[in-house]
């Protein structure tokens, strides 16, 4: 248990703030003629034209703040203060009041320093992913924050409320009731038990999301791993993972815990620590890499019958396939929503949803499993799209090439996306990750259940295509043509010694197919390797030199965003 | 009837009056909080001045070892 030992703030930093020069802050000038004034009164109630925006003037020098938030026309404007700012303010509060209030968080964010440096700036991670934006794309994209803000506040006040750590030690019936989990186990498997028992993902919160809203945080836990003498090399997820248990900030929340090799070996040598410093029962579920094999597809389903006996056996309460059925039918609710999604998004520019808020939004909900907010915002966007579709509003229409983006992304810099639309008019229609789980699950009888929620596991982030063999890392071919993209952005995950292992490959295959691909180097979550800079600049290199394109916003192609979150 | 008309219509004029000062400062609040948006003073008051606090004290905090628990299996 930390011991805190509270001393006032240290006011004379406040001397230090750099608040930007007025003077740097260009004013409207007055308008010298009746056109010019025409355009004044044009700009302000519609915004300005892509093209005239100069988002990048709006940056602060390294922090990534803004001088002032973007000036959207008057409509969008209101409707992002209001609609965005102000109710997610608002509704975070809410959320923060209904799953456990207010004392509760206070000692959460006291404790964790994944809570406190990372979520309070949570609204700048909207802006990041918002930027340019307008109209039905801001309305829908905006949704899906929302959502992941709801179950991430949801998660770690269901961690707090059992953490043993915020209550003096003591196991209390939160605690017995709360299964941990790495977060590469698909809530799924914890359905049964789901009216009783809350099923939290170890990582998910103090690592994964921390690294999209505020990337400072996760570099504390990658040189915490370091700090036992572990080489720097290996996936700098697996090494995060384990330095929040070497820095002693992973809550104390639950009984026992259920692991696995998703995505690969270096989950289970995290695990290794992991399991060492939780030093509770451990229940290792294994998936196979190359999961094409029917015997091992059965291999797999026993994997998760075992997992569910060791279940029954801790919490002493039996599989309920009832309540299995029921959610897994309410998970496939948002699973054909998906595939709408994808329909729209393949044959239309009618598609409503940027590239980040898809990615994300997908890979949160398809790994966490059900939860309400999921469906109150697939029937707001559902609207908000079918709208689109009806009125055949062109949601970017400043599209200039269709891109796919495939691999593992930069977890630091996952807005590259609404970057890259807003300076090249590069629109990042879908991503692998969103097109792993492909499939809903049948429920008519549990041997046919098990079977598909095998397959579903195998079909995990970073495992179907990353790590599951050659037929599948090239499935991007195919969704190339089913979604209609003519580039792709081919992610780099230098320390990713499986995804390194076919970069030839697929040197060779773009060549032969001809087509326009960038590399991205990244190391996942740590901006250290390759900053967003360097990953704006071999854009820019690529898009100027290969592509003989002028930038739609030339204020973008270079800014300096090193300090900011 | 003048004096009348102004004692009838007083207390109208009271609540009009509470509701005018209502508006006023929710007009006032809202015009406030649109200036703490558009300024991103909600960013900048995070950035320098929440997140270096916290920092310093989640820097500071005494840590329990892990290294010093034995690695058996349970």
């Amino acid at each position: 248990m930390a011991k805190i030992n509270f001393k006032k703030p240290d006011l004379s930093k406040l001397k230090e703030i750099k608040l930007p020069d007025p003077r740097s802050i260009k004013l409207p000038t007055l308008p010298k003629n009746k056109d010019e004034a025409k355009k004044l009164a044009h700009d302000f109630w519609y915004g300005k034209p892509h093209g005239e925006r100069r988002l990048g003037e709006l940056y602060m020098d390294k922090t990534g703040l803004y001088k002032h938030r973007e000036w959207r026309g008057v409509k969008d404007t209101l409707y992002y203060f209001n609609m965005i700012w102000l109710y997610n303010y608002g509704q975070m509060v809410a959320d923060i009041m209904k799953f456990g209030g207010p004392v509760l968080f206070a000692k959460g964010l006291w404790r964790y320093r994944w809570l406190g440096q990372t979520y309070l700036p949570v609204l700048h991670w909207f802006d990041r992913g918002l930027e340019g934006l307008r109209g039905e794309a801001l309305r829908a994209s905006a949704w899906h924050y929302r959502a992941m803000t709801c179950v991430t506040i949801n998660q770690f006040m269901n961690m707090f409320k059992a953490d043993a750590n915020l209550h003096n030690g003591a196991h209390n019936d939160a605690w017995h009731h709360s299964i941990a989990h790495k977060e590469t186990v698909w809530g799924g498997i914890f359905y049964p038990w789901s009216d009783k028992y809350t099923n939290i993902p170890m990582e998910m919160i103090p690592y994964f999301v921390t690294c999209h809203v505020n990337n400072h945080t996760v570099m504390n836990y990658i040189d915490a791993a370091q700090s036992l003498g572990l080489p720097g090399d290996p996936c700098p997820m697996c090494q995060a993972e384990a330095g929040i248990f070497v820095l002693d900030d992973m809550p104390d929340y639950a009984p026992f815990v259920v692991t696995s090799n998703e995505a690969c070996d270096g989950s289970v040598a995290s695990t290794a620590i992991q399991d060492w410093f939780l030093n509770v029962p451990l229940f290792a579920m294994p998936q196979p890499m190359q999961f094409d094999d029917p015997l091992v597809q059965e291999h797999c389903a026993e994997e998760i019958r075992e997992c569910w006996k060791f279940i029954e056996e801790q919490t002493g309460a039996p599989f309920n396939w009832e309540l299995l059925r029921q959610k897994l039918e309410r998970q496939n609710e948002l699973q054909r929503f998906e595939w709408e999604k994808w329909d729209v998004a393949a044959k239309t520019s009618h598609y409503p949803i940027n590239g980040v808020a898809q990615a994300l939004y997908r890979i949160y909900q398809s790994q966490y499993g059900d939860h309400y907010i999921w469906h109150d915002t697939d029937r707001r966007v559902s609207k908000i799209m079918a709208k689109c579709v009806e009125k055949k509003i062109d949601t970017f229409p400043k599209t200039r090439h269709r891109v796919i983006a495939w691999s593992c992304a930069p977890l630091y810099y996952s807005n590259w996306c609404t970057w890259a639309y807003n300076c090249w008019g590069l629109n990042t229609i879908i991503n692998m990750d969103s097109l792993m789980f492909d499939m809903t699950i049948r429920t008519d009888k549990l041997e046919n259940t098990v079977m598909d929620m095998a397959r579903y596991h195998e079909w995990a982030p970073m495992r179907r295509m990353a790590v599951g063999g050659m037929n599948h890392i090239f499935e991007l071919w195919e969704n190339m043509e089913r979604f209609h993209c003519d580039m792709v952005m081919m992610y780099d995950q230098l320390q990713c010694k499986g995804m390194q292992g076919v970069k030839g490959l697929f040197e060779d295959e773009f060549r032969k197919r001809n087509i326009h691909a960038i590399w991205m180097p990244h190391a996942l979550p740590d901006k250290r390797t390759v900053s967003r800079a360097e990953i704006r600049r071999i854009i820019n290199d690529y898009m100027s030199t290969v592509m003989q394109e002028t930038p739609l916003d030339p204020s973008l192609l270079e800014f300096d965003d090193d300090m900011s979150w | 009837m003048f004096h009348q008309r102004s004692k009838t219509c007083s207390v109208g004029c009271k609540v009009l009056k509470v509701f005018g000062k209502l508006f006023a400062v929710l007009a006032a609040l809202y015009a406030a909080l649109f200036a703490v948006f558009y300024f991103d003073l909600d960013g900048k008051l995070l950035y320098y001045v929440v997140e270096p606090f916290l920092v310093k004290h989640y820097d500071k905090m005494e840590r329990k070892n892990p290294l010093d628990q034995p690695y058996d299996i349970k």
